[in-house]
């Protein structure tokens, strides 16, 4: 059945129709309109230091090689042979001078570039190896290290398009003396779920916690929310939620890293690590920011960041009903290493495949993908209208802002979204 | 065949039977007894796993291929999928007595076969063995899905019984589609 986008998110974004959760003529239309248009998240520098270093990484569904090229730039390529389209590189990582397909051996440098086709020799007209590089990203930028592509030629500058998301994501990554780096391999997992309800998740929708979550996260933890918790739209699509602690806040409450279990756990050494690096976090973040007790965070249109249990994660869509999720644990760069190894810990094993917490949550995506395939309820969106006009400027936090049962996060979300499908949508 | 110092048709036996009690209290969900048979200083760990460029230098050689490549580091350069001690183990348990764990509400339903049971190692405190299984997982509503895996642990002695002081969980699952690797393996 045809439809048009604007009758499936109406003008104040609080009634969201199944479909635009399940339809894949909906999940076409976002390929090109959103995915197609928008900064996406690839990797993080201290995963590609040295020349030759590269990961995989996805746009949407299309595989990308990420790579440190010999002039130390970044260089993001379509994984996709230029002759017959089977991906050049076969594994998730590693440092190499290049990559050859396996079907003909045509060969190319990490870059993209095409080094060399074997057959050439055998034939009168050799083909212009200089226009048969693999397809490049044409936009690759960074933030904090944080590398991303666009597949829009002409999209706004990286940190534009953050706008005040980067006062928000500042105030994790500047307080760490020499910033972040990702540990190892990311943990990537298949759910059966739409793209949009892990992103919305970690965008704003603090509520679900300590329902959903209940048999694990206990009520002091949500009795903190209710005092001191901030949801923040920075731009339309983007989120922030935190706790703004009191200024007479004790330490161990505030600081980032004592609320995970395995920093708890972690001894003397590592309290001290933690206390050190709030010690300083006023002067390098401010002092707004030092009080900052972040939950989740969301860049638009599918990055997530969890600030306890640090972890960067991107909704990777698979079609409409399944995901490739993809998780990094982040730790302090300048963090001794047996810290280091302790640190990672917060997000293993509460998040990630095995997580404790996690498993709720993917539960909950699956169950939601069921209810929106639903044939014979068209007529009875999902409600988004909790908290409706109560967000609302603040004098010294950027974007708008109210209590974290407001689901203004979401609205504003799905207001972007229907405009990017609006764009693309044939007349 | 080569036989390892220690080990008796008699221990071969008992931790075979050790292994089958520990697989009947896990798929009848007795969590709670089933923590009783790890030590308070177990490490458990299943390391990420992942498909890393193979070294030409090693073309030719069993190192080239070897499942050791695959896994990441357990030191801080790399990131397990867990890596627990007894208190999470604990919490694990706790939580699956709790209505209110979504996820396991119905709970599933398991059935683990337990083979390939070798002691590579027995000295009087302590015993290293591999062994594999296969973990049939079920839901209500759900696919049914086969788990597989080789687990290497570290079984200490302990008057006439044994417990798990250490388990190393290799999951052979490459795209990870299964519901939840949080279970007990």
């Amino acid at each position: 059945m045809p439809f048009r986008v604007r009758d499936l998110v109406n003008d104040e974004a609080t009634l969201i129709s199944r479909r635009a959760w399940s339809d894949p003529a909906v999940y076409e239309l976002e390929k090109r309109g959103i995915f197609g248009r928008a900064w996406l998240f690839l990797a993080h520098e201290s995963q590609i230091r040295n020349p030759g270093d590269y990961v995989q990484a996805y746009m949407c569904e299309t595989p990308i090689i990420v790579a440190r090229g010999a002039d130390l730039g970044i260089h993001a390529s379509v994984n996709s042979c230029t002759h017959r389209g089977l991906p050049v590189c076969r594994t998730d990582h590693g440092n190499t001078n290049g990559f050859v397909c396996p079907y003909h051996a045509w060969s190319y440098d990490v870059t993209g570039r095409l080094r060399g086709i074997p057959q050439e020799r055998q034939v009168k007209k050799r083909p212009d190896k200089r226009k048969l590089g693999l397809k490049k990203v044409p936009r690759v930028e960074t933030w904090n290290g944080m590398i991303f592509g666009s597949f829009a030629e002409g999209i706004e500058p990286l940190e534009d398009y953050l706008g005040d998301m980067r006062f928000y994501l500042g105030a994790f990554f500047d307080r760490f003396p020499e910033g972040v780096e990702f540990v190892g391999a990311p943990q990537r997992w298949v759910i059966d779920a739409n793209w949009k309800l892990p992103m919305e998740n970690q965008l704003g929708d603090v509520n679900h916690g300590p329902f959903l979550h209940a048999s694990i996260v206990p009520p002091e933890a949500n009795q903190e929310i209710v005092d001191h918790g901030f949801s923040v739209v920075p731009g339309a699509g983007h989120g922030a939620t935190f706790r703004l602690m009191p200024e007479d806040t004790p330490i161990e409450q505030v600081a980032w890293g004592f609320e995970a279990m395995p920093s708890l756990l972690g001894g003397p050494e590592v309290h001290e690590y933690l206390r050190e690096i709030h010690a300083r976090a006023a002067e390098r973040v401010g002092p707004l920011r030092s009080r900052i007790k972040g939950l989740t965070f969301g860049v638009y249109p599918n990055l997530s960041f969890l600030w306890s249990n640090t972890a960067f994660k991107v909704s990777h869509p698979r079609g409409p009903g399944k995901v490739e999720y993809w998780s990094w644990s982040v730790v302090p760069a300048d963090a001794p290493e047996s810290i280091k190894k302790v640190l990672r810990g917060n997000h293993t094993s509460f998040f990630g495949p095995g997580g404790i917490l996690e498993q709720e949550d993917s539960e909950a995506w699956m169950q939601q993908f069921r209810g929106a395939n639903i044939d014979f309820a068209d007529d009875r969106p999902f409600f988004y209208g909790l908290g409706e006009g109560e967000e609302g400027p603040h004098p010294d936090m950027p974007g708008l802002v109210s209590s974290t049962a407001n689901e203004f996060y979401a609205r504003q979300f799905f207001q972007r979204w229907r405009a990017a499908l609006e764009a693309v949508e044939e007349a | 065949m080569p036989r390892v110092a220690g080990v008796t048709p008699e221990l071969q036996h008992r931790v075979e039977q050790f292994y089958y009690r520990e697989a009947r209290l896990l798929d009848g969900r007795r969590y709670q007894t089933w923590l009783g048979l790890c030590t308070e200083d177990i490490r458990y760990v299943m390391p990420g796993r992942t498909n890393p460029l193979v070294d030409n230098a090693e073309r030719g050689r069993e190192e080239m291929i070897s499942v050791e490549r695959e896994l990441e580091d357990s030191d801080s350069a790399g990131l397990p999928i867990r890596d627990e001690s007894y208190p999470y183990l604990a919490m694990r348990v706790q939580r699956a007595y709790a209505p209110n764990s979504w996820a396991d509400n119905p709970p599933a339903r398991t059935r683990r076969i337990i083979g390939n049971v070798e002691i590579r190692s027995a000295s009087d405190d302590a015993l290293e063995v591999v062994s594999n299984f296969h973990l049939f997982f079920s839901r209500p509503g759900s696919s049914n899905f086969l788990y597989a895996g080789q687990r290497r642990d570290v079984l200490r002695r302990v008057e006439d019984d044994l417990r798990i002081a250490a388990r190393v969980i290799v999951m052979d699952v490459a795209d990870i589609q299964v519901p939840t690797l949080g279970l007990f393996f």
